[in-house]
């Protein structure tokens, strides 16, 4: 006892880089000794004796003699690496001690404490063996645990919810606390996503509900300065808010406004990325046309000409006029007016698209036009260059508003002039044209109720982009199908939200309409879902259906751009019985989405 | 209310019990009628002092008293109160190997999921990350039980006691509390895991105990499920594969019993599938693998899949046996004794495994879907040993950085 107070003090006199841990604790043969080396904070604490001042200075023989059957079986490479560095920094005086330390050894067996110990742990890791054979129910000691929850459970192949790709998706959850986003947030923390939440208020009872890793952003979907924080690093949105009562002015906010604040937020974010990219980005859009400037407007053609070509111009054909130019307020205007029974008149343009780009990466095109809200049929030419007789027309109608709007047409909406062409192929088109023509022109009421003459028109361009196309859809909407709503209001409630859903197509991201049919607050998985395009269905479904699909719809390709409705099974009406799919009861492995969804149409 | 049911379960002592228990094992007479008089209920200040007199009086017959829980449901469920959730479920030893998973699938399937868990230094924290709530509780101490269930529509109960304490505490005296509270607080449903052929071998402690619970559950008139299991593929990882792995020795016994493990995932599955059944109310299933393994056939296949031999020590199940009726011999190694206590039941070639073709037709489940154990191992060890290469791959580059 004696020698060995005095041994510890000799080790602190002596070296500075050794201390001694709780020297009065531990009385006699074994210390623990925490090594500091150039390390400034001690990482690790070696076990070792000093029963006499050269101690410290182990051998290598001593080390690895007393190591395998010391203190640490449980574990050790990092011990093991350890014990080298102190041996190597200490076998300078290796040679002379050498003697000492085999008599030292020989102690150091026979000391009964050490051999009490080493047969102590030897007895325990036999006993704990021998024990776990004869019972039923076992508990794996902490640290294997450890180990194999990081395998079974959280990084998961073994887990039947990991998703490859999961880790590296961020995704945004607006609405998280309502009660299809608890539950999705919850399905995209069990399957390993990082999971964002955007809510109005952090306060307790809504922190409560969420998961605590999940990151909680507070903003308002109807304030879109607050929402920048909240897209920001995110791959993917899953909206599903919705407006808490149904008064016009709260629809409006979320259910209408709402997703497009978030969309264009997403979008903006979107934009940045590419920006930083220099264009390069799989996000960013292709310009074909800016029309800002005057010099902007060459290329672009005015002409004429009427579907029948045989009809003699009466005298009551008040003919037809059209210009394109640059106003003094700097817009592009194509105006004019046709008077002229079956005419039209076109706005036509070749498209140069820069070095190395085709449209094939492309899926559709995005304008920003305004006017006075007349519908207009646009035209793509497509076929080889070389030959331009061998082109094909193929056109789609599209609509715009008093005012400005965007207006999104995928190229699959695009049908051929003549019935017999091909589909369109987006790698061959050359030339876009406007056309305007007055027949099928919804009326338009114009200013304190003066009808406007249909047959004259104004359509402002002011850029004409290509959408990039994605595997993947980038927005998932929770929207609603509109049965089961109260009826003095549903007009209302649809209205907006159908709104905030033509909003979403047109803001050039990949989406996912999802209208379920009324909520119910029930467990999934229970009964089979009927997926249909129209106001079909009658059912109702559960939240953590709703909630699944979501989930399952952010990796499925044949989600993107897809408008559904969904609801539990029925037996369907006489003359309504036309529903697309019955899905499986969704269940281990089995992705009932995808052959759910790949026979619906895309693009509504 | 139910602050006042937990006076009546005070427990003596647990040294006191432990050594009633194993007395208990002796006579292997166990009743497991306990009170759940409707006036323990009510009125319980004046029963409270009797029926822990009754306990403490060291006897191993437990007070004899018929169950009249049917009876006293009216007068128990007082409160109409809110209508509770039907999603909402509480899971009792959430952090268990099956627990865990039946959480994680609760909240998949949209249940508003509540874990019961024992106030402890470190936190389940995982729990917490799927997006369950944790309550702080323990079936050791009725008294924290109550408050757990308020708003609760269903409760899984997946809890058994650690094999390092008494096991009375929690499996015996934690259980029937539990079960008493969910009565008096009108739970819905109660779902109780037991274990497989638990009526067959009252020599076991922990199966008696089960044994007991179901029967106490059956007379305490609560809505119920009891699920017997067999094994878990999951308890075979850490008791073979990762010791071949580590090339560690692997102690088997030469026991011809033959246990139907199955991945606790399916447990969970089919578990519930089997609680939204309102057919299965108040029956006993019981779930097994597709196939009956013994160990030494488990060990085999784990050398298979590992491609290395294992160093392998088999223990003659008549040393486990020898070793348990010696430390029954005294008293300070009664425990010791419980623990050891299924080598009783190795010894007598049961097969833990049933056909299942009937449990699948009731509840709508195809057999295909359930995991071999086969095919679980087979994932096991292809993921283990991608891991390990990578992990070699890594420090080899930093070998040659340095």
């Amino acid at each position: 006892m004696a020698s060995s107070a005095t041994a510890s003090r000799g080790i602190t006199t002596n070296s500075s880089t050794t201390r001694i841990n709780n020297s009065q604790r531990y009385p006699c043969w074994r210390q623990p000794i925490s090594v500091t080396m150039n390390n400034p904070k001690p990482n690790w604490v070696v076990f070792a004796t000093n029963t006499s001042q050269d101690t410290n200075n182990k051998s290598k023989n001593n080390n690895k003699s007393k190591r395998p059957r010391g203190s640490n079986k449980k574990k050790s490479p990092a011990l093991a690496v350890e014990n080298d560095v102190v041996s190597n920094s200490t076998s300078v005086e290796n040679d002379k001690k050498q003697q000492q330390q085999q008599k030292l050894l020989d102690l150091e067996d026979v000391n009964p404490v050490g051999l009490g110990r080493r047969s102590r742990q030897l007895f325990d890791e036999v006993w704990r063996k021998f024990s776990g054979l004869g019972q039923i129910s076992s508990t794996t000691r902490p640290d294997q645990r450890e180990a194999l929850d990081a395998l079974l459970i959280r990084e998961g192949p073994m887990c039947e919810f990991a998703i490859p790709g999961a880790q590296n998706t961020t995704v945004l959850v607006v609405g998280a606390t309502s009660s299809v986003g608890r539950i999705v947030v919850r399905k995209l923390m069990l399957r390993g996503y990082s999971v964002k939440a955007l809510v109005r208020k952090a306060d307790e009872q809504a922190l409560d509900m969420l998961p605590r890793s999940v990151e909680i952003i507070v903003g308002d979907v109807g304030e879109p300065s607050t929402l920048k924080d909240a897209v920001e690093g995110c791959n993917k949105i899953i909206y599903c808010a919705t407006a808490r009562s149904a008064i016009t002015g709260d629809l409006f906010r979320v259910d209408h406004c709402g997703v497009y604040n978030i969309s264009k937020a997403f979008q903006d974010y979107n934009n940045k990325l590419a920006q930083l990219r220099a264009g390069k980005s799989s996000k960013s859009k292709l310009l074909l046309a800016k029309l800002k400037s005057a010099e902007s407007l060459a290329g672009w053609e005015v002409r004429q000409g009427t579907y029948f070509q045989d009809v003699i111009a009466s005298k009551y054909d008040g003919g037809m006029d059209a210009k394109f130019e640059f106003t003094e307020s700097g817009d592009a205007v194509f105006s004019g007016y046709v008077f002229t029974r079956g005419g039209y008149v076109e706005l036509t343009k070749k498209l140069s698209l820069p070095l190395g780009r085709t449209l094939d990466r492309y899926e559709g095109l995005v304008l920003s036009v305004g006017g006075n809200g007349r519908s207009y049929v646009l035209i793509l030419e497509a076929g080889p260059l070389s030959d331009t007789s061998q082109s094909k027309l193929y056109f789609a109608r599209i609509n715009t508003k008093v005012g400005f709007c965007r207006v999104r047409v995928p190229f699959s909406s695009f049908r051929p002039v003549k019935p017999d062409d091909p589909p369109l192929d987006p790698f061959l088109i050359h030339t876009l044209t406007f056309r305007f023509e007055p027949r099928r022109q919804k009326p338009v009421e114009g200013p304190a109720g003066a009808k406007q003459d249909p047959r004259s028109f104004k359509l402002i361009l002011e850029y004409i982009k290509a959408l990039p196309t994605g595997q993947e859809t980038d927005f998932i909407l929770v929207s609603c199908s509109g049965s089961g709503l109260e009826p003095t209001r549903r007009e209302q409630v649809l209205k907006a939200k159908r709104a905030g859903e033509d909003l979403l197509r047109r803001s050039g991201l990949g989406y996912t309409i999802i209208r379920p049919g009324p909520l119910k607050e029930e467990p999934g998985g229970q009964r089979a879902l009927v997926f249909d395009q129209g106001n079909r269905i009658s059912q109702g479904i559960s939240c953590a259906d709703v909630a699944d699909i979501c989930v399952k719809a952010l990796h499925d390709s044949t989600a993107r751009n897809k408008s559904f409705d969904v609801c539990y099974e029925y037996v369907a009406e006489r003359g309504k019985e036309l529903f697309e799919l019955v899905a499986h009861l969704p269940d281990k492995a089995n992705n009932y989405l995808t052959p759910a969804l790949s026979v619906l149409e895309k693009n509504t | 209310m139910a602050c006042r049911l937990p006076t009546q379960l005070a427990t003596p002592g647990n040294l006191h019990h432990t050594k009633a228990w194993s007395s208990t094992c002796h006579g292997g007479a166990l009743s497991f009628r306990r009170t759940l008089a409707p006036e323990a209920l009510v009125s319980s200040l004046s029963s409270a002092p009797s029926s822990s007199i009754a306990l403490s009086g060291g006897s191993y017959k437990r007070p004899l008293v018929t169950c009249t829980g049917q009876t006293s449901v009216g007068a128990v469920n007082l409160a109409p109160g809110t209508p509770v959730r039907p999603t909402s479920i509480l899971v009792v030893g959430a952090t268990g190997t099956l627990g865990r998973q039946i959480v994680r699938r609760a909240l998949d399937e949209g249940y508003d999921v509540r874990c019961l868990v024992r106030p402890r230094p470190a936190p389940a924290d995982f729990l917490r990350d799927w997006g369950a709530t944790v309550v702080n509780a323990d079936l050791g101490k009725p008294e924290t039980i109550p408050a757990t269930l308020v708003g609760i529509h269903t409760v899984i109960d997946c809890a058994t006691g650690r094999p390092e304490e008494p096991i009375n505490t929690v499996d015996w005296e934690g259980k029937v509390a539990l079960i008493q509270c969910a009565k008096a607080m009108g739970i819905q449903k109660f779902v109780f895991f037991s274990i497989h052929n638990c009526d067959k071998h009252p020599e076991v402690p922990l199966m008696e105990i089960k044994y007991c619970t179901e029967k106490f559950l059956q007379e305490s008139g609560l809505n119920h499920i009891v699920i017997r299991l067999c094994g878990f593929m999951q308890g075979l990882i850490g008791q073979y594969a990762v010791s071949i792995l580590e090339e560690k020795s692997v102690w088997g016994t030469d026991a011809p019993t033959r246990i139907a493990y199955m991945d606790t995932q399916d447990i969970a599955r089919l578990t519930f599938i089997a609680l939204r059944n309102e057919n299965i109310n108040g029956k006993l299933l019981t779930f097994a693998g597709p196939r009956a393994w013994t160990t030494q056939e488990v060990i085999a296949l784990c050398e298979r899949l590992a491609g290395q031999d294992a160093n392998v020590t088999t223990v003659p199940v008549s040393i486990l046996r020898l070793t348990r009726q010696l430390t029954r011999l005294f008293e300070w190694t009664s425990d010791v004794a419980d623990r050891l206590a299924f080598s009783e039941v190795l010894t007598s070639d049961t097969i833990f495994s049933v056909p299942m073709a009937e449990t699948y037709n009731l509840l709508g489940v195809d057999g295909k879907d359930i995991v071999t154990l086969e095919k679980y191992l087979q994932d096991y060890f292809t993921n283990i040993l991608k891991k390990l290469k990578d992990l070699k791959a890594q420090s080899k580059q930093t070998d040659i950085y340095f």
